[in-house]
């Protein structure tokens, strides 16, 4: 078994509401963020569809399937539209 | 019709065919002025000057307020109390637009107008008043308007004239714009338009601020745009009632040097980004969830990119929650809309760091911010240098050319009207939308499709993602069938 990726994760908006929670840490086998997000989703049963979602990795817009490192910090963010 | 008279006033006839309501307001020569008692009043005009300016006054509250006639008479000479000063009168099509614009038109005249009155007292006393000015209140002028502004050294008079010359657009009147507008105006944005088709509804005075409990029904451009030109007489305020489609858009973009994206829904946003991409104007946009939200500076100029290369798709309305869904605080609209302001006046003074590298995150229960590094996506559909062309009008369709192997593909629901443009012999099928996953793979990816709906919105996210999925031949027909039609016969 890989060893498992130590990740800090914040959710945004919608994330947010159904994580019950803004920020967490936690380990991880998922490498992507686009694994990390479909682990989560089945996890935390989010609602938006997978290619609505947009990641950040540390501070910064990046492409679903960019590797992750350990100590990474990935941000979740659905579409907003509400004004 | 605007006119001055020598002569007591007879109110003129009002005849507009259509009309629904009829408002007339009679200004009368009061008995008494700040408690001193009024016995005549002198009232004098520079007749070219009142004229010009009572016509441009009267013709554009007839285009804010749909009027179909308006009519002011003044009159000028020696008047005695209880004679008529000032007679207005307006028809339009509903009562509430009849009242407002009365009023409207009362509070410009009083502003804008150049009548003098020299008040004769009980005491032998007299002396010239402006219309509008009570004795003892120190004048509104630019110089003092201004004053706490420009003594910011990043500021200053240069800072000020640029404002003065700076032209933007503010599209949305509800949360978002309710606190942009007063900053804009109050801070002197020489010209600001304001666009929203909706009216005011009960559900929206929580957050949308410039609008009170009696204003429910009215048109939130007018509103917001009244509410502007009384906070700030020195600049132009203009309202565009009309709804933003992508027809329209251009026409009005053209006019403004920025833009604020105070809307609340993916299609216009995405419209707003499309057209500001395209036009070259920087667009400043505020998007909000429940406590949170997000701001973006996209500066053509820069390389932060636009909202399409971040969501190339305008995502389904629906697939988060909207203010009326997923609910709002009302304080929230009210700081993204402060800051859209704030970075927008930025952007035109060339003062600090704009955003236009990065997204700001901000929530209001924990007041973390979060700054998110964007870069343009060279794939972006839209402001990417190597996005194909997935958008064709109908020219290719032009009498002698030959498309035979093209297919018209019409996405357009089972339950929307479906009016066709004649295509000559090329195969219209109607397969909708909403049942792709059902028909796409009994097309051939090799052939030339034409995609087509109503405004073009569905045809050009659903051409590109086909583009994105392989299909070299893709098409959207730009504008849709609507727009086609206009310059096209229906097929029998
Ligand atoms: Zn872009």
């Amino acid at each position: 078994m890989p060893d498992l990726l130590q990740l800090k994760v914040q959710y945004f908006a919608v994330f947010r509401e159904q994580r019950g929670l803004g920020e967490e840490s936690l380990a991880s086998a998922a490498t992507t963020p686009a694994a990390l997000y479909a682990e989560l989703q089945a996890r935390h049963r989010f609602t938006l569809a997978p290619e609505m979602v947009r990641a950040a990795v540390n501070g910064a817009f990046a492409p679903l399937d960019r590797p992750l490192a350990s100590g990474d910090t990935v941000v979740f963010i659905p579409p907003v539209a509400g004004g | 019709m605007f006119s001055l008279t020598r002569d007591p006033i007879v109110p003129p006839v009002l005849a507009a065919a259509g009309a629904g309501g009829f408002v007339a307001f009679d200004g009368k020569v009061r008995h008494d002025h700040a408690g001193r008692t009024v016995v005549a009043l002198d009232y004098e005009a520079f007749d070219e000057l009142v004229l010009a300016e009572g016509r441009a006054l009267l013709a554009e509250a007839t285009a804010q307020f749909g009027l179909l006639e308006a009519r002011c008479v003044h009159r000028v000479g020696r008047l005695a109390v209880g004679d008529t000063a000032v007679w207005i009168g307006v028809a339009a099509p509903h009562r509430r637009e009849a009242f407002e614009a009365c009023e409207w038109i009362l509070d410009q005249l009083k502003r804008r107008v150049p009548i003098w009155k020299k008040e004769h007292f009980a005491d032998g006393d007299s002396g010239w008043i402006g219309s509008d000015v009570t004795p003892g209140e120190a004048p509104v002028t630019e110089e003092n308007f201004y004053s706490r502004q420009i003594r910011l050294n990043e500021v200053g008079a240069a800072g000020q004239a640029k404002l003065e010359a700076a032209r933007v657009l503010v599209v949305g009147a509800g949360g978002l714009g309710c606190a942009a507008i007063p900053y804009l105006a109050a801070a002197g944005v020489g010209t600001l338009g304001l666009c929203d088709f909706d009216r005011v509804e009960a559900t929206n005075l929580h957050r949308q601020v410039l609008f009170a409990a009696r204003d429910v029904g009215k048109p939130k451009a007018a509103l917001a745009a009244r509410f502007a030109q009384r906070l700030n007489p020195f600049i132009a305020v203009r309202a565009h009632g009309a709804r933003l489609t992508a027809e329209s858009a251009p026409g009005l973009f053209q006019h403004y040097d920025l833009v604020l994206d105070c809307t609340d829904n993916f299609a216009t946003k995405f419209l707003l980004n499309d057209t500001a991409v395209a036009m070259n104007k920087p667009l400043v946009q505020a998007s909000l969830y429940q406590f949170e939200g997000q701001l973006h500076l996209y500066d053509p100029a820069k390389a932060g990119g636009c909202l399409r290369c971040v969501w190339p798709e305008i995502p389904p309305e629906g697939c988060v929650g909207s203010c009326a869904e997923a609910g709002v605080l009302g304080v929230v609209p009210g700081v993204f809309g402060a800051l859209q302001a704030g970075e927008a006046i930025k952007f035109l003074l060339g003062l600090g760091e704009p955003l236009s590298d990065a997204v700001l995150l901000f929530d209001l229960r924990t007041l973390a911010t979060t700054r998110i590094k964007r870069a343009a996506n060279p794939h972006c559909p839209v402001c990417g240098d190597g996005a194909p062309p997935t958008e064709i009008d109908l020219d290719p369709f032009a009498p002698g050319r030959d498309f035979s192997r093209w297919t018209v593909v019409d996405l357009r629901e089972d339950h929307e009207p479906r009016p066709l443009v004649e295509l000559g012999s090329t195969p219209w099928r109607h397969q909708p939308l909403s049942r792709a996953a059902e028909w796409l793979a009994a097309l051939d990816r090799e052939q030339p499709h034409l995609f087509v709906c109503g405004r073009g919105l569905r045809s050009g996210n659903f051409a590109r993602r086909l583009r994105r999925e392989g299909w070299p031949h893709a098409y959207s027909l730009a504008g849709g069938v609507d727009l086609a039609l206009k310059a096209r016969p229906r097929s029998a």
